[in-house]
């Protein structure tokens, strides 16, 4: 195969990964507003999806928290010796981007991969053929109450995750660079605009994810092999959304609402 | 006629799987489809229920034509053909009671308490009302069979799939199921079709087999027409011999 058809073949496929992807989110809305939902469902659901992930999520931006101030105190530093405003710069880019965006490429990790094997060994098990079997339809029975689940925890763990990069990047300011808590806790540049801008990716985060990975899990063949190829995939194709979902709400939010 | 397959072909990306498939199940009959593994035994009678579409080709149940139909209508023929899965299908975080009551609630929208009255019933038929509280993954293989056949005939269907009923049981669960899948035919008269490689069942049980091979019907009979024919390809599998021209 030359690379002009693989490429080819290659674009064919991402579309109609694309068209599928947006196929279950319609659907999935759909049933959101008009199917049955299953309280015990979606708490289990919030359970494994948020509980089992706040420790991660705190370690993990912990130590983001603690990188971005140190590299970036130190950039600061060659230009002018001068920090005093490094806590209000770095509270603005938490809030508008780096907090739920960072945040929520760790969860598509741990969140994505979760809802695609468990989907996934349900397809290639022939559970979710007999849930059809008995007319049930499987996004309502199992995409609905992931999707309701994540858009609420996710939602919350994002906003966890902001609080506890900002803390941490506050106690490295204090021990490395000798910035005191009072100077480096100051929210003078952080605007509605930037609240806006963060709780929207927050919650399209939110709704990316189990969207994202419950196709992949549900696009599921072949045997354990299969849940493999589709947990893999779910966690790739989420990251992937996540970051497109990122340029284009952070496109316009500029617009709409610069600085 | 009330079952019809008239050159259905199905293929995966580029794999194909069943090339050209054609053959009638009479009302009553107790059907065999036979075949090594991943010939696509079960790809081809899913496509009956509507949980795959053929490429090409049509399907009939009752002189209608089902292989065009939606999936909501779907759902009728799903009531009249119902399928026992080649795996424990039965959800775990359910009881056996509340796994055959699914169906009822679902296909025939009853109350959770009559619905769950029925499936006591169901349970005393294949002789596991005492497991009725049970949670499936307590349960030995032969157990969950026969309630995942409780919940598959809630419904009384009219035609019902077994897909390899008996891999993985052991000799004595199995003929326990090869009776009732024969007791069905004969005093309910419920159509089926089996798919199976176990020959054990196949010529204890079988009105008629049909053997898949490479894509194709190889051959299509009577037990006795496989017993006594000269294909060797067929011979070799209802031997079941290491040896042969059979391509695997
Ligand atoms: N959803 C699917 N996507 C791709 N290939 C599939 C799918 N389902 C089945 N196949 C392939 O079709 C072939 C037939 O499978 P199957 O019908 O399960 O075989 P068997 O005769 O053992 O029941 C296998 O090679 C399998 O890999
Ligand atoms: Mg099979």
């Amino acid at each position: 195969m030359n690379v002009v058809s693989a490429t080819g073949l290659a674009v064919i496929d991402v579309t109609r990964d694309i068209r599928d992807i947006l196929r279950m989110g319609a659907r999935t809305l759909r049933f959101v507003v008009r199917g049955r939902k299953d309280r015990r469902m979606i708490v289990e659901q919030m359970h494994q999806i948020g509980n089992k992930s706040v420790f991660f999520i705190t370690v993990t931006m912990g130590f983001i928290g603690m990188i971005l101030v140190f590299q970036s105190a130190l950039q600061a530093l060659r230009i002018v010796p001068d920090l005093s405003l490094l806590g209000a710069t770095y509270g603005e880019i938490l809030i508008r981007d780096l907090g739920a965006s960072i945040g929520a490429m760790m969860l598509a990790t741990r969140v994505g991969a979760g809802i695609a094997a468990e989907i996934g060994s349900m397809v290639v098990t022939e559970q979710v053929d007999a849930l059809r079997m008995c007319s049930a339809d499987p996004v309502e029975y199992l995409v609905v109450p992931r999707f309701l689940a994540s858009m609420v925890m996710t939602f919350c763990l994002l906003v966890w995750a902001c609080v506890v990069a900002y803390l941490s990047g506050m106690v490295t300011a204090y021990v490395v660079f000798d910035v005191n808590f009072l100077t480096f806790a100051n929210f003078m540049l952080v605007d509605a605009g930037d609240v806006i801008v963060g709780l929207t990716k927050c919650l399209a985060y939110g709704a990316a994810i189990p969207i994202v990975s419950a196709q992949r899990g549900l696009a599921t063949f072949g045997g354990s092999e299969g849940v493999g190829w589709a947990t893999t995939s779910a966690v790739v194709s989420s990251s992937l959304a996540v970051i497109v979902l990122q340029f284009f709400i952070s496109a316009v939010g500029y617009l709409v609402f610069p600085g | 006629m009330s079952i019809r397959f008239e050159n259905v072909r199905k293929a995966f990306g580029s794999k194909v799987v069943l090339e050209d498939v054609g053959f009638e199940v009479g009302s009553g009959e107790c059907f065999f489809i036979i075949g090594a593994s991943g010939v696509g035994k079960s790809v081809l009678i899913k496509h009956l229920i509507g949980l795959l579409r053929p490429d090409g080709g049509s399907i009939y149940l009752d002189g209608e034509e089902v292989s065009r139909l939606t999936e909501k209508e779907f759902f009728s023929v799903r009531k009249k053909c119902a399928m026992v899965f080649q795996n424990s299908t039965l959800f775990d975080s359910m009881t056996c009671a509340e796994n055959v009551a699914l169906p009822l609630r679902k296909h025939k929208r009853l109350g959770a308490k009559a619905a769950l009255k029925e499936a006591l019933e169901r349970l005393d038929t294949v002789h596991m009302r005492e497991f009725a509280n049970a949670y499936p993954p307590e349960l030995g293989d032969g157990m969950q069979k026969r309630v995942a056949i409780a919940r598959a005939l809630t419904l009384d269907p009219r035609y019902v799939l077994f897909d390899e009923p008996t891999t993985s049981l052991d000799p004595v669960s199995a003929r326990r199921v090869d009776q009732m899948i024969r007791e069905l035919c004969d005093e309910v008269g419920v159509t089926s079709i089996v798919v199976s490689h176990d020959l054990r069942s196949i010529f204890g049980i079988a009105d008629r087999i049909c053997m898949l091979y490479k894509g194709h019907v190889r051959m299509l009979g009577t037990p006795e027409d496989f017993q006594t024919t000269d294909d060797p390809v067929v011979q070799q599998f209802i031997n079941g011999r290491a040896e042969g021209p059979m391509e695997v």
